[in-house]
């Protein structure tokens, strides 16, 4: 009897058996408890990471992706360190650094000199992350342009069937915005939080998740710091908090990550930590 | 056909020297009650618009109010530093309370403002179409505690300052919109072809015809011998220039 495509992989001698990865009770002992991000690569899509910064240490790899319409795809990707054009992707790096100390940081610098092919680099950068093994991408940027909704929705549905976690924050501008505005994706706002392991859960989605990020102090150009507010930094502290939780649980995918920071989160009743 | 009398290039240069002569009158006004209304509100001392220049890798000041105002307008700042750039490029609100002791950024700030801030809030101007520019608060009152409700206000000013922006470039951009649309009316393969080469390649407007048209609207809000007086000005300015005209 013919069956519908794509039920093959259900037939019972070819379904794979799957180990359950989440507990009866998901605690911030069984996620936290000596995880440290080990082993985890995670990239910062951004405006580069100065590795030098001492809240940052090291980073493990950069790459920068610039516009350039004589290249394949009209974009220009150049292996190698660079450094940070604006101080954001740096705060971004050791935020994540502060709440995965041992993870891997990976800069993938998509803003340069001018906007012009924005969309393309940016997206491509994401491609980057997803092809070049990394586990968490974290995304301090957005666009609000209709022309790029498809092609952010390719790169955001990439990302989840390869089990890529996208971490995006929210912009403060009034209508969508992507990536963030896809159910794929981890999408962050700020709170007024300091604890950088203080997160909540937001049950009216697009916005599902907050983190700290008003008024916080965080490391910027020329080793310096200052003192900031934003849903961009928001973003790298749930980033950080995955790529903790995935060290430890290197099995989880992307549903079942949300359903662990749902459950773990400051402001659900039965959370224990 | 040559291509200076192609009626299609003739009709593009005609809505491009047309279109800013049409903008309409009062959009600097509101541009400047726009960062005016949002210093006082804020309790700022200053307030500003830069928007993206053609080239894209620049920022271009063209209405502020407040501390080092006149300094700022129609200065230029490289859009791949600073936090303005950083703004324009990712797209987000960013507010900085304290500027820290970072000495090169507070140099790259006080050479945009006059003076040197110790805080920032800045917001991307953008439409669903792109982004268009940055609108900065500086040094808002401490009384007025940082944080999202804040940008949720400016994002207020910022939506409307857009929506003028964009309605003035639209009408400096009539003929290549104009193509535009014709093309995407068209069903003529060839016709379509041609439109779009010419979409591509659409004339700029020029400035100086637009200028004065400009000063022809301003010309319309004074009193009838003012414009006489204006109109006797203007014909002596063109006898002498028919008398000058090369043979």
């Amino acid at each position: 009897m013919s069956q519908p495509a794509w039920s093959e992989q259900f037939d019972t001698d070819r379904l794979p058996r799957v180990a359950s990865s989440l507990p009866g009770v998901i605690s911030r002992e069984w996620a936290f408890d000596g995880a440290t991000g080990a082993g985890i690569r995670v990239a910062v899509v951004d405006s580069g990471i100065d590795a030098s910064h001492p809240a940052v240490g090291h980073i493990e790899g950069a790459v920068m992706l610039e516009y350039d319409p004589d290249a394949p795809s009209g974009v220009r990707v150049t292996d190698g360190s660079h450094d940070d054009a604006y101080g954001h992707g740096t705060a971004c790096a050791a935020i994540i650094r502060a709440n995965a100390p041992d993870c891997d940081l990976f800069s993938v610098r998509v803003l340069g000199s001018r906007l012009t092919g924005k969309g393309p680099v940016f997206a491509a950068g994401i491609r980057w992350a997803v092809t070049h093994g990394m586990h968490v991408v974290n995304m301090s940027l957005s666009t609000g342009k209709q022309d790029y909704f498809g092609l952010f929705h390719e790169m955001a549905d990439m990302a989840y069937f390869r089990n890529v976690m996208l971490v995006c924050a929210v912009n403060n501008v009034p209508g969508p915005t992507y990536p963030s505005q896809y159910a794929a994706v981890f999408s962050v706002a700020a709170h007024r939080g300091k604890d950088p392991l203080h997160f909540e859960y937001n049950p009216n989605p697009p916005v599902e998740f907050g983190a700290p990020g008003i008024a916080i102090e965080v490391p910027w150009l020329n080793q310096g710091t200052i003192t900031a507010s934003g849903n961009s930094f928001a973003a790298p502290h749930i980033a950080g908090v995955v790529a903790r939780i995935l060290s430890k649980h290197p099995g989880l995918t992307a549903f079942e990550m949300k359903t662990v920071l749902a459950a773990l989160a400051d402001n659900r009743s039965a959370a224990s930590s | 056909m040559s291509p200076e009398r192609d009626p299609l290039t003739l009709f593009a240069q005609l809505a491009a020297d047309l279109g800013p002569a049409l903008i309409p009158v009062g959009h600097r006004e509101l541009l400047h009650n726009i960062t005016e209304t949002a210093r006082r509100l804020f309790t700022a001392r200053a307030c500003s618009l830069a928007l993206l220049t053609e080239s894209e890798d620049e920022l271009e000041f063209i209405m502020a109010s407040g501390e080092g105002a006149d300094a700022v307008r129609e200065l230029r700042i490289p859009a791949s530093q600073g936090i303005a750039g950083w703004v324009v490029m990712s797209g987000q609100a960013i507010a900085v309370d304290d500027v820290g002791a970072d000495p090169r950024f507070a140099a790259s700030v006080a050479e945009t403002t006059g003076y040197v801030p110790r805080s920032i809030l800045a917001m991307p101007l953008q439409t669903d179409r792109r982004v268009l520019g940055v609108i900065e608060v500086l040094d808002r009152s401490e009384r007025s505690p940082a944080g999202l409700g804040d940008m949720e206000l400016l994002a207020l000013f910022a939506g409307q300052a857009a929506l003028v922006i964009e309605g003035s470039t639209m009408f400096g951009e009539l003929g290549r919109v104009l193509v535009e649309s014709l093309a995407l009316a068209a069903t003529d393969a060839d016709v379509v072809m041609q439109l779009q080469r010419l979409s591509a390649s659409a004339p700029q407007p020029r400035k100086d015809l637009g200028e004065i048209a400009a000063l022809f609207q301003e010309l319309g809000r004074v009193g009838p011998r003012e414009r006489r007086l204006a109109v006797r000005v203007l014909r002596d300015v063109l006898d002498y220039a028919r008398d000058r005209e090369p043979e």
